[in-house]
């Protein structure tokens, strides 16, 4: 199963892959309006309200769970590579 | 020659990764290295070869475990709309990672803050499936008007709590086997 390189979504039927086209590699949620994928702020944001919707976490809680979940999400890499030796 | 050490390398890395997996949960999470490498069988000195402080063996071990149940819990999509099915399928991955997921949820507040998140991704990878099966419902007024978290939460803390009391509901067994049925039939009961 593929899963999105932006939020690790599994993605199993057309519908849930980004202009429901399999061969793309990011969801439909993590595309603009326009089939492109969405930057790095806008997919936070995004992640932020998912896990507030499903979850309930505060704000902060949410938007600090996302980044870290980002972090080690393939589609980001390149943002956190300035980082790794922090860890 | 390199290539058969690199191998050997790997092959105690993964041991020392299996025991504290195995002590974290048989003991809890304050366990000393000295007893994880009693049952990994190497020397003290040897996790820190290759884990150079305890937090990241723990790090390690957890990013390990959760990715692994992250990919059972995708499983969860096979449930459909089938909201019964799919609480029968969580509970059944759970227990098969039941000794290690009760330290996870009952010791959480003493865990470094990007394992505390590890928990949450884990959390979230069910409420996917589970915004999934519901949402239908849900619109459907088929299943009560909560909001969605608190559904998910009511769920996570019936679990949870019988985990943090299993010595008092199953003393020496599973108690999410136990209770499996029970669990599912009152919170069916409770959202219908
Ligand atoms: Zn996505």
């Amino acid at each position: 199963m593929k899963t999105c390189i932006s939020c690790g979504m599994p993605m199993n039927k057309a519908a849930d892959f980004a202009k429901n086209d399999e061969s793309k590699n990011y969801c439909i949620y993590c595309a603009r309006e326009d089939g492109s994928m969405k930057s790095f702020e806008e997919a936070k944001a995004s992640m932020t309200g998912f896990i507030i919707k499903t979850q309930g976490l505060s704000n902060e809680a949410a938007e600090n769970a996302a980044f870290s979940a980002m972090r080690k999400l393939p589609g980001w890499q390149s943002n956190f590579s300035e980082n790794t030796t922090t860890d | 020659m390199a290539g058969s050490r690199k191998l050997q390398k790997e092959q105690t890395r993964e041991r020392i990764i299996a025991a504290a997996l195995k002590v974290y949960s048989e003991r809890g999470f304050s366990s000393p290295t000295t007893v994880i490498a009693d049952e990994a069988q190497v020397s003290h000195g040897s996790i820190f070869v290759h884990f150079p402080t305890v937090e990241s063996l723990f790090l390690c071990l957890l990013d390990g475990f959760s990715q692994d149940l992250k990919s059972e819990l995708h499983s969860l999509v096979e449930c459909g709309n089938d909201i019964t099915k799919l609480l029968e399928k969580h509970l059944d991955i759970l227990i098969k990672h039941e000794a290690f997921y009760k330290r996870l949820t009952t010791e959480a507040v003493y865990l470094p803050e990007e394992a505390k998140n590890t928990s949450f991704h884990i959390q979230s990878t069910v409420s996917i499936h589970f915004l999934q099966a519901l949402e239908k419902e849900i619109s459907a007024g088929e299943i009560k008007h909560i909001p969605f978290h608190m559904i998910f939460n009511t769920w996570l803390g019936l679990i949870h709590y019988y985990l943090l009391n299993g010595d008092f509901f199953a003393p020496n067994e599973s108690v999410l086997t136990r209770y499996k049925n029970t669990l599912i039939e009152c919170f069916m009961a409770l959202i219908k």
